[in-house]
């Protein structure tokens, strides 16, 4: 009986190594060749299989802000309602070890693609996924030049779909200079995660500063330019600090995510000097600078438009809101979906895509409203299921295209 | 003990704090108290440090670590800000639902615990996590966002902190050594046993310490908010790091209340707090360098805390010629 048991028990691994082994064996798995691009017209006019549930699971690393939680509405409010599709959301997830757990669990749950808002290891979830023969695709984000040469050809990564870096330098610069050019000269700004060596809000500080530059013809850590400036920065150990500039000045900054005592006081302290008259905002500018603000101040912010923000700008306590629109992951959605049925959108060397979107821009309440009007549709969001459809194994110009008319009006062109 | 002594043992640390940060300011081209923001930033502060410390120190003393105070004055802040706005009360009528929101919430921290009968620490995880999943829920995970509401901000004056820390002290004061509630409670505090044996009832004893516990941060979490006017959320024990702020003043309190009274001594830490907190704003210190400092604070007032006999018995041998 005992030799009996243990042959059992010997018998019950080998299966389980056996059938391990031919789930993860996939001779196409390496780096290598990838499908060439191609245009699939029959994919395009037949659209998405709906016959077949699809899993997505999606990576977050914030799931508390104002812009994940209105992407997250997107999806499961109106993508998962018009397509057959599951998404699966993992926890906030704080680094690479979690963000590899998560990707575990998913693929333990049969999804068959990852869509990624994490950005801890974006090699080595690509790798993971890969590895696992799972689609992965970066939605708001895009990979460094560097990490996209050498994932561009994998198979089952699908592509990134976000403000460049330049995109968010040109915002911060778009901001900086729509005040300067009113005339305003003495700035504070709130450098967001700037100190914590985070890209996004380090290219946009540099583009204020650079438009600062440019206005007051003058200099900031020795530099004035899109290069010298991201190079001073971080040759300051992305700590900034206040300056003059030429004719113009930065009278006041504060760097960090504290949220103790002394970051509202310095908060409150740029705020409350009378020098200062417009506050920028790399991000968060209405948890920073609107309770502090003055009256007669001006506030702009790089965030993203919710309720809040629009009766922020009704109030006049907002000036200026660059922001991404919730939509705005329709197309990395609907490219990852043509891909696990099996019409990957490659480019015309068949590799996976890296295209750039920006943001909607208000400088008026007006404008803001119908922005968050459409922004928080849940039945006529900016890309509806009839838009994302013309993407469903689309050639990848005619992606591009799609993807690259971002501005509000282009995609109310688009809709018509 | 000598009066003299009591006095310069109350007094000692705040005021070699406020020395040190007026030399450190002064050093540095920078006045502390240059305006009257500076005064707010600080009166503010000592505010908000004074009743995370009440708060934590209540429970904590008798063997209760509390990690939910963060998620009450959360919670509390988010009840009494909703209601404020769809129903347009002022500032005053938001502190004081707030206060019943945060006592309410203490209350139910402390039922769980009395009732599952698991270690405290466990319990509060627990309870925080719950918390902060209903202020997600109530607000859709949006936050409250009242900064355009002139009328709630403008609570943030020096007089209404220095009404706050009056009273919240006197209130300390009177419950904690003038009742029968904070009799009991002391008696507990030095022997439970022996305390519960003589007839003090144990239970309603703590479910009263986190209803005051509770009503303290219900107190913090409306100074919190009506700071820059928004709430923001938290999620997986991210409520938890404002407790630690308390730390520090706590172990001063400790010091100051072998001189004097402890509740007096909390209020002085919360103090010395208040006036670090002032110098990392007059001399806009990074926040990496913020941290390090007030870690390096903690850790050497511990060390100094655990090894004062052994640093008095060197002083004595010196004096002694040894």
């Amino acid at each position: 009986m005992k030799t009996v048991k243990k042959f059992l028990a010997v018998l019950l691994a080998a299966v389980t190594v056996f059938s391990l082994s031919a789930c993860g064996s996939d001779p196409n798995q390496t780096t290598g060749t990838a499908p060439a691009a191609s245009a699939s017209s029959e994919a395009e006019k037949s659209g998405p299989d709906d016959s077949k549930n699809v899993k997505i699971g999606v990576l977050v690393s914030d799931v508390t802000s104002a812009e994940a939680l209105a992407f997250r509405a997107y999806y499961e409010e109106y993508i998962q309602k018009q397509y057959n599709v599951t998404f699966m959301y993992s926890d906030e997830l704080a680094d690479a070890a979690a963000e590899a757990s998560a990707i575990d669990n998913f693929i333990a749950n049969n999804c068959k693609a990852i869509i990624s808002f994490a950005s801890a290891d974006r090699p080595a979830q690509i790798e993971q996924c890969e590895a696992n023969g799972v689609y992965y695709a970066v939605a708001t984000g895009t990979l460094t030049d560097e990490q996209y040469e050498k994932f561009k050809s994998y198979k089952y990564y699908v592509g990134a779909i976000g403000p460049d870096l330049m995109t968010e330098y040109m915002a911060g610069y778009n901001m900086a200079k729509s005040f300067l050019d009113q005339g305003y000269k003495y700035f504070g700004m709130f450098g967001g995660a700037t100190p914590y060596y985070t890209e996004m809000h380090i290219y946009r500080a540099a583009g204020m500063l650079v438009a600062m530059c440019e206005a007051g013809k003058g200099t900031y850590l020795g530099a004035s330019d899109f290069g010298g400036m991201i190079g001073a920065i971080y040759g300051a150990g992305c700590q900034l600090a206040p300056a003059v500039i030429g004719d113009v000045e930065l009278v006041g900054y504060v760097g960090g995510y504290d949220f103790d005592d002394a970051w509202f006081g310095k908060l409150a302290a740029v705020a409350n000097d009378p020098k200062v008259e417009v506050l920028l905002a790399v991000g968060s500018g209405q948890t920073a600078f609107a309770g502090f603000k003055r009256e007669g101040q001006k506030l702009g912010d790089i965030d993203c438009y919710t309720k809040d923000s629009v009766a922020l700008m009704e109030s006049g306590t907002l000036n200026y809101l660059a922001g991404k629109f919730s939509a705005s992951i329709g197309p990395i959605f609907m490219a990852t979906l043509s891909a696990v049925q099996g019409h990957p959108i490659r480019n015309a060397e068949g590799n996976a895509f890296a295209i750039g979107q920006g943001y909607w821009v208000a400088d008026n309440a007006e404008t803001a409203k119908e922005y968050f009007a459409v922004d928080s549709s849940k039945t006529e969001p900016a890309y509806t299921r009839a838009m994302l459809d013309t993407l469903y194994g689309a050639s990848y110009q005619d992606f591009e295209n799609f993807v690259k008319a971002y501005s509000f009006d282009e995609i109310k062109n688009l809709a018509k | 003990m000598k009066i003299g002594k009591r006095i310069i043992g109350t007094l000692a640390l705040p005021l070699l704090t406020l020395l040190a940060v007026w030399l450190i300011s002064g050093a540095r081209g920078v006045a502390l108290f240059e305006t009257q923001l500076n005064l707010l930033t600080f009166i503010r502060a000592a505010a908000n440090v004074m009743l995370v410390t009440f708060a934590l120190a209540i429970n904590l003393n008798s063997g209760r670590f509390d990690f939910s105070v963060g998620s009450v004055a959360l919670l509390s802040s988010v009840i009494s800000s909703k209601l404020a706005l769809a129903l347009g009360w002022g500032p005053l009528a938001m502190l004081l639902v707030s206060i019943c929101a945060g006592a309410l919430l203490g209350l139910i921290s402390g039922a769980v615990y009395v009732t599952v009968k698991l270690p405290p620490i466990i319990v509060s995880l627990a309870v925080a996590l719950f918390f902060e999943g209903l202020a997600f829920t109530i607000t859709g995970g949006h936050g409250v966002s009242f900064a355009n509401k002139a009328s709630l901000l403008g609570f943030s004056t020096i007089p209404n902190f220095l009404i706050i820390i009056v009273l919240t002290l006197l209130f300390m004061i009177i419950i904690f050594d003038h009742t029968r509630f904070g009799y009991e409670y002391k008696a507990l505090l030095s022997g439970q046993k022996v305390a519960v044996n003589t007839g003090i009832r144990e239970i309603p004893n703590a479910l009263l310490c986190y209803t005051i516990a509770g009503a303290l941060m219900g107190a913090q979490g409306f100074i919190s908010a009506t700071t820059n006017g928004t709430i923001q959320m938290s999620l997986n024990f991210g409520s938890i790091s404002p407790m630690f702020m308390a730390f520090l003043p706590m172990f001063i309190g400790g010091f100051i209340g072998r001189f004097s009274n402890d509740k007096l001594g909390y209020f002085l830490g919360a103090v010395c707090s208040a006036l670090i907190s002032l110098l990392y704003v007059r001399l806009n210190v990074s926040s990496s360098v913020q941290q390090i400092t007030s870690a390096l604070l903690l850790v050497g007032f511990l060390i100094y805390l655990n090894n004062e006999g052994k640093l008095k018995a060197l002083f004595v041998r010196k004096e002694r010629g040894v």
